[in-house]
């Protein structure tokens, strides 16, 4: 058994630990924190929570649809009660992560860990400094938010992504500069709940890595709960005296006071202070440099998740942190993006995977595209969510499905469908004899599947 | 109950005999009579046949590694099947209780649709890299796929075509593709008949000698005898049988080339086993006509036409082909003059028969038409020298020019 030295107790730590300790390896796990990285403790689950919350409140309010009388004027959000489930929810998820190093054998030990040399760590906790020898390394440090230049964040006023999720209350109004996944997330929890946003975003769309037409009816949803959004709209100042921001927008300077400015500009990963440089492994601001079996140039220490930076996702972070464990153990295993499916828990949902009608268009030229919207499909319409759409993309020599966007109730569940599709390489002629449930969300998948090859049924 | 299928045995003398390559695989559906693998002894090739319907359950004897006949090289049966311990344990015992006899046939395998596509389905492959593989006329089964459970994916697919596509830019490729695209195994019988050539011109001392004889007078005794020989003896003697028969003689006069080099040894012989190579469709066979030296003409005649026969039909036994002291090779048909045949191991010559050739010749002062026949003989330098060898054609010669001693 050689000694393997995991540091970072994220998504991608913790699964490359238990992965390595299945293998037979001896595993020592280094978290300065919290067990469970960014994605339990300030990321997806803390995110979600908040949003279930805040769409429970928005499915009450539409009680009478329903046809359920409610004295809709006492239905109030308790923020503490709101805050109690996300750390409950919390706590659970951590415990259950300690319990599985347990289960695998794996030493964690808390502290802030550097190299000293490619076979030894320093490990400092409090006063105290440990050292630590080990065969093999996999780092996964992980990501923190990046700030603005010119306005760092002093959590009273400008903040990021973590004190956006424990404000002390129910916020009156909020700027979030950047409108992005993360910040997209928090204009929909908090606009929910009855706060003031204003979204400030540098592209001419949000969301800039899907395509213009489903990120406009998330858009369109968030406008019509009351968020102000200036896409091609740059900061200039932000005045933490008197809470003003500064932006340009389309030439015209605005001014804007907020209770709060979120900033959410996109998030770098952790390298400095690693002793990176002290071993010789390259890196950039971009991330680590990794191979295909995400180990960096020093062949006995490995990096995975947000701190090789790529794709920043927490299932990307498990795929990384398993094949970086495997291959430390000497299995012969590559990284594999063939699908990656990418969700935005907003209200309505949207989740893609593969490429963007844009994309698609700039490779393969010419594409076939089918659509089926949600205001067809019965489910959603019970529902009383009937906004949105399913998009399929169809390369049109050999029919392979190319890539998958949902915008809608539940497309983050939906999504798995198109993964599958594009993980398994399949052709819309396999699918179009598929038989979906009805009523179902699903069907919606079907429909836009057998649009794409123009024998749609239903529109 | 699972078939054990044994490694036949092809002959008396047949000690091993090879799985040169298996047509299935563990898990791939047969039905009786497909083709499941092909063996090799010695210079012959066999197809193995299912004998009855069912599935590979396992597969015993890998490629290429000889093992006695009797041996179980492989188990059909129903899927899932769970194989005894008994079966298991046959091979240890060497005497396999309910052993099917393997089917052989050494025709083509049939263009058996059903099972060429069957095995064609079970290459785990995504659709869309078929598809794309079609299109591009790739034969899916020598593409390494790198998915799930070694599954081809696009990429897998389209990492090919880049690799076949930067071939082809390369300058000197246009020929280079063609012969890529014609590139043949070499296995089963000729991957027989390379190694054993090859060896030959590594481990001997190999001269080759040309003499013509004049056979003018023997196609005309031959003409003059044929149709009686035919009616007597249901024969049809051909120039193949009086060359056989000259060269049977003229052995027997010098020993010499009646050998073998054998460890640093010349062993000589009493006995003329006679090879004669038989050419098939994909190769080459040298039934062996044993004690040539007691046969009359007819029945050398006899002998070489029921060898040449078995040997296109496949039903040459091992022994049948083995243990030759000479071997003549004929390449007249194909209009060949004079060749370098090389030597069948351990044997100390070959001779090389070409095209008889119409002529004039000057016969004292009269210039007539004649029939010439053009041979070639190789001959191990390390057992005998250029005079020796020139004084044994010279008597194969002479009896082709004085046919009427080739009948007594
Ligand atoms: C608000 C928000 C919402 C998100 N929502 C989603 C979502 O819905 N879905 C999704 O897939 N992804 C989401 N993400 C992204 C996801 O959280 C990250 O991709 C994921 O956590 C990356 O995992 P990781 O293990 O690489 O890094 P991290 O989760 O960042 O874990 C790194 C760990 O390493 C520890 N560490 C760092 N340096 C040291 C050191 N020197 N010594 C010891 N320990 C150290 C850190 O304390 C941390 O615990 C979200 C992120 C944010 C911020």
């Amino acid at each position: 058994m050689k000694p393997l030295v995991v540091i970072g107790g994220g998504p991608a730590g913790y699964v490359a630990a238990i992965t390595a300790a299945r293998q037979g390896k001896q595993v020592t796990l280094i978290e300065q924190k919290d067990l469970g990285g960014t994605c339990l403790n300030e990321g997806c689950m803390p995110t979600k929570s908040l949003l279930a919350s805040a769409e429970a409140y928005e499915k009450i309010k539409q009680a009478e649809q329903f046809g359920i009388n409610l004295p809709l004027e006492q239905v109030k959000i308790n923020w503490d009660g709101v805050q109690h489930h996300k750390t409950t929810i919390v706590k659970n998820l951590v415990k259950g992560i300690s319990y599985l190093m347990k289960k695998n054998s794996i030493k964690v030990i808390k502290g802030e860990a550097s190299f000293l040399t490619n076979h030894c760590l320093a490990v400092r906790n409090e006063n105290h400094v440990e050292e630590i020898e080990a065969e093999q390394f996999i780092i996964a440090a992980g990501s923190e938010p990046a700030s603005l230049p010119f306005a760092p964040f002093d959590g009273k006023w400008i903040i990021h992504s973590k004190q956006a999720m424990s404000l002390p209350a129910i916020p009156s109004s909020l700027l979030i500069v950047g409108g992005g996944v993360i910040g997209c997330e928090f204009a929909s929890i908090y606009s929910q709940m009855g706060t003031k946003v204003t979204i400030v975003e540098a592209a001419d769309q949000l969301l800039p890595g899907e395509d213009a037409d489903i990120a406009f009816t998330l858009q369109e949803e968030l406008e019509k709960k009351g968020v102000a959004i200036y896409t091609s709209s740059s900061l200039t100042e932000m005045q933490p005296k008197d809470k003003t921001a500064l932006f340009k927008h389309k030439e015209e300077l605005h001014e804007l006071q907020a209770e709060y400015a979120l900033i959410s500009i996109g998030r770098k990963p952790r390298v400095l202070g690693l002793g990176l440089e002290q071993v010789g492994v390259h890196f950039s601001k971009q991330g680590i440099d990794v191979n295909e079996h995400m180990q960096t140039n020093i062949p006995n220490i490995y990096a995975c998740g947000d701190v090789v930076g790529g794709i920043q996702l927490a299932h990307v972070a498990f795929h990384e942190g398993t094949v970086a464990a495997l291959h430390a153990c000497g299995k012969d295993k590559s990284v594999n993006y063939r699908a990656v499916p990418r969700c935005i828990y907003t209200h309505p949902e949207i989740a893609s995977v593969g490429m963007t009608e844009k994309q698609a268009r700039s490779e393969y030229g010419d594409i076939r595209v089918g659509e089926f919207s949600f205001t067809a499909n019965g489910k959603a319409m019970i529902a009383n969510e009937s906004v949105g759409k399913v998009k399929v993309i169809v390369e049109p020599q050999f029919n392979e499905i190319i890539g998958l966007s949902i915008v809608g109730s539940y497309a983050t569940e939906l999504i798995g469908q198109g993964t599958i599709m594009m993980h398994g390489e399949l052709t819309t002629d396999i699918m179009e004899d598929f038989i979906a449930a009805h009523p179902t969300l699903s069907e919606a998948i079907h429909e836009a599947l057998l649009q794409s090859a123009g024998q749609a049924v239903h529109s | 109950m699972a078939a054990e299928v044994v490694m036949p045995k092809l002959g008396m003398a047949m000690k091993e005999g090879t799985v040169s390559t298996w047509n299935k695989k563990v898990g791939d559906s047969v039905s009786k009579g497909d083709m499941i693998a092909s063996i090799n002894s010695e210079k012959i090739e066999m197809e193995i046949e299912a004998p009855q319907d069912g599935v590979i359950l396992d597969i015993l004897v890998q490629e290429d590694v000889g093992v006695p006949p009797g041996t179980i090289i492989c188990y059909v049966g129903k899927p899932n099947e769970q194989l005894t311990e008994q079966n298991s344990s046959a091979n240890e015992l060497q005497a396999p209780k309910n052993e099917v006899a393997a089917t052989i046939s050494l025709e083509e395998p049939p263009a058996n649709a059903a099972s060429s596509k069957k095995s064609k389905e079970t290459v785990l492959i995504s659709p869309i890299a078929r598809k794309i593989a079609e299109s591009e006329n790739l034969n899916v089964e020598t593409i390494k796929g790198t998915g799930p459970k070694g599954r081809i994916t696009k990429a897998d697919v389209e990492k090919v075509l880049a690799e076949r596509a930067s071939e082809a830019s390369r300058p000197p490729a246009e020929i280079d593709k063609a012969i890529k695209k014609e590139t043949l195994p070499v296995a089963g019988m000729r991957k027989v008949i390379a190694s054993r050539m090859h060896n030959s011109l590594l481990n001997s001392a190999q001269l080759t000698i040309n003499m013509k004889a004049d056979v003018t007078d023997l196609l005309s005794l031959q003409r003059e005898i044929k149709d009686l020989i035919q009616q007597r003896h249901k024969v049809k003697i051909s120039l193949t049988d009086f060359i056989a028969r000259a060269v049977v003689l003229s052995l027997q006069e010098h020993k010499q080339m009646n050998s073998a080099y054998i460890d640093n040894e010349i062993h000589l012989y009493n006995h003329v086993h006679l090879g004669m190579a038989v050419a098939l469709e994909n190769g080459l066979v040298v039934p062996v006509v044993q004690h040539a030296e007691k046969m009359s003409l007819v029945e050398l005649a006899a002998e070489i036409k029921t060898r040449a026969a078995d040997a296109r039909q496949g039903q040459l036994s091992t022994d049948r082909m083995q243990g030759s002291t000479f071997t003549i090779t004929n390449l007249g048909a194909y209009g060949v003059e004079y060749f370098t045949p090389v030597l069948n191991p351990p044997e100390t010559g070959i001779l090389g028969v070409g095209a008889t050739e119409d002529v004039p010749m000057y016969k004292g002062d009269n210039l007539q038409r004649r029939n010439v026949l053009p041979l070639s003989l190789t001959f191990d330098h390390r057992v005998l020298d250029g005079a020796p060898a020139a004084n044994f054609l010279g008597t194969i010669k002479q009896y082709l020019e004085q046919p009427i001693l080739l009948l007594l």
